[in-house]
């Protein structure tokens, strides 16, 4: 089989751990490197949580630091469903043989890119700030990733204001600069991670497996459930999967093509995704692959076996 | 209906095609007592609908006071929708010369003053800009109780139809819309959400026509001519946008409705006119709308259908 090359740009985060135990089992995509941005937590966390998963999982991927706060606007974190330190407050080790590199995000992906000229797809699930500082690094970045996927953004509604969802409400104006980019754009907003729920019974058959994986698994997401769970939620939407996910198994999804650009200078709507799916007027340029729909259990059996591999 | 107690209302539109289906549906319904009727900037340029607003409540026979609204926007320029409306803004059937005269107040002025004299709050019913609500509200805040709710047109919580953020009504004057909208007045939302579903299908033309009225003659051709522009982008029948606003008030239980907080967004680079909905009540306010986002399409038709037989025998 014909894997994928893979970068994987995450914010770790409890939905961005799932995202890398399934880029990592997933036998589509053969995952280089993690990069790690200022998101769900600052990136004092992101950068050892994602060595903490290479523990977990007992891999080696190199681990990037990126930007430690997005472009313009100030860091915003989200400790009410990632836990203070990112992994909804459940304590991993950090290996002992982790390689603290050096080199930026930006240059090691695009010393990547450069490698696998137009076939690295670059998945990005936090807030865009590492991709957009590597697109106005290298200008021919553009030309050399196949696709960027993301988590983020909304067709319709938002999560951290009625008009915004967390990754593009914390840094629009990175975001702007990667859908203006001209690298072909699929986007896990709301409108389907909203759909890709873990509930209750899915955690507790993995952490019955017994293995460190499974049984982290359903910690971490203990405190995301206890924000959720009063407010009528089924589970624990695995927004940051989506795009790992998609890539491997676009069949499970519904998707448009669409015109979308970023929000950034709104006083109400700031880090809104607007996209012409359902209006009249139509933007000149589909930029992007919207991701609107996904067939839920398919998609939770799949995350499942990934995390039940490891 | 007859021991249905009639509702107090003002028309306050920029006729405008579905303006004057929405009319013909608010006097055809026989539940309104049409207090006032206002024009407003939008569709087309002010004196068209002004003219258009006689022409058509003529032709309709309501009797009530018919006032001139605002020439433009509160801060935006004038922009209009020509390409929806024709040059007139009624373009299609021959339409009856008024037979009354404009009122000597404004638009602003007769609405204060029918809110003032009536005996019970009064319902506006704004299927333009809202210019002249906001215009009002900011010059008779007094008046404020006397308003039982607006019932408007315009807008859409998930996209917009003249720009990919914002709706017409909204985009003309989001200044007015935000005044409006942060009122604190009960708002009854008819967006593009619902108004787009809303259709009126060809053969609904057809059952209108065949009620043989002078009036549902010039309804089947207004809706023909409406028809043309959307059918050119693809619609199955002509959305019934601003009826939406008035059959909200008649039959509720048509429509899909839900409270929350809606905002106008008046900066911004792309969403300059957006209706954003609170939907998850992320923002902790109280919502401020009752937002229609279905219709049972079949039961609206008939309804609209029906209330143009108040136009044949025994129609005044």
């Amino acid at each position: 089989m014909k894997k994928f090359p893979v970068w994987l740009d995450c914010d770790v985060g409890v939905d961005d751990a799932i995202a890398i135990m399934t880029a990592h089992a997933l036998a589509e995509m053969d995952l280089l490197a993690i990069s790690t941005v200022s998101g769900n937590a600052p990136l004092s966390a992101t950068f050892p949580n994602a060595h903490r998963m290479n523990g977990l999982m007992k891999t080696h991927y190199p681990v990037y630091k990126g930007a430690d706060r997005p472009l313009l606007v100030e860091p915003q974190y989200a400790a009410a469903f990632h836990g203070e330190n990112g992994l909804g407050d459940v304590e991993l080790p950090l290996p002992e043989d982790a390689v603290m590199n050096d080199t930026p995000a930006w240059d090691a992906l695009y010393a990547c890119a450069k490698q696998h000229p137009g076939e690295l797809r670059l998945i990005a699930v936090g807030p865009l700030t590492n991709v957009a500082i590597a697109l106005t690094k290298y200008p021919d970045l553009r030309t050399l990733l196949s696709t960027i996927l993301i988590m983020g953004g909304a067709a319709v509604g938002g999560n951290v204001t009625a008009a915004a969802e967390f990754n593009i409400y914390a840094d629009p104006d990175a975001a702007q600069i990667v859908f203006k980019s001209g690298v072909p754009i699929v986007m896990c907003g709301l409108d389907v991670t909203l759909q890709a729920v873990l509930t209750p019974a899915d955690w507790d058959e993995l952490a019955a497996t017994g293995t460190p994986a499974g049984v982290f698994t359903k910690a971490c997401l203990q405190k995301a459930w206890s924000f959720l769970q009063p407010i009528g939620f089924a589970g624990v939407a695995m927004h940051d999967a989506c795009p790992v996910m998609y890539l491997a198994h676009p069949e499970l999804f519904r998707a448009e093509e669409a015109g979308v650009y970023v929000e950034t200078r709104g006083s109400i709507t700031r880090g809104k995704t607007v996209t012409d799916l359902y209006s009249d007027k139509q933007f000149e340029t589909k930029n992007a692959l919207v991701v609107l729909g996904v067939d839920r259990d398919r998609f939770i059996a799949i995350v499942k076996d990934c995390i039940k591999t490891i | 209906m007859s021991e249905l107690k009639k509702i107090p209302v003002i028309l306050d539109g920029d006729p405008g095609h579905d303006d004057a289906i929405a009319w013909t549906l608010a006097q055809g319904s026989g539940r309104f007592d049409i207090l006032a009727v206002t024009s407003c900037s939008g569709n087309v340029g002010i004196e068209k609908t002004t003219y258009n607003a006689l022409r058509v409540c003529t032709l309709l026979g309501i009797d009530a006071p018919i006032a001139e609204g605002c020439p433009h926007p509160l801060t935006n320029d004038v922009m209009n929708a020509p390409s929806v409306h024709g040059e007139s803004g009624l373009d299609g059937p021959a339409l009856p010369e008024p037979s009354m005269k404009l009122s000597s107040l404004g638009a602003v002025e007769l609405m204060a003053k029918v809110l003032r004299e009536s005996p019970e709050p009064v319902t506006i019913i704004p299927t333009g800009p809202e210019t002249n609500v906001a215009a009002l509200l900011l010059a008779h805040p007094d008046l404020k109780p006397k308003i039982k709710q607006i019932s408007l047109m315009g807008g859409g919580i998930a996209y917009g139809n003249w720009t990919p953020a914002a709706e017409f009504n909204i985009l003309v004057d989001p200044e007015a819309a935000k005044i409006v909208f942060a009122s604190g007045i009960p708002i009854l939302m008819a967006g593009l959400d619902v108004t787009e579903k809303a259709l009126i299908m060809p053969e609904d033309f057809e059952r209108i026509r065949a009620l043989g009225n002078p009036v549902s003659g010039i309804v089947a051709q207004w809706l023909e001519f409406f028809y043309i522009f959307h059918k050119s982008i693809g619609y199955e029948g002509a959305p019934m946008h601003d009826p939406c606003a008035v059959m909200a008030l008649i039959s509720p239980e048509v429509f899909t409705i839900k409270p929350m907080h809606v905002e106008i967004e008046t900066q911004g680079e792309y969403c300059r006119g957006c209706t954003v909905a609170d939907q998850l009540g992320l923002s902790g306010k109280a919502p401020n709308a009752q937002v229609l986002l279905d219709v049972d399409r079949k039961a609206f038709a008939d309804r609209l259908v029906e209330s143009m037989k108040f136009y044949g025998e025994g129609a005044k």
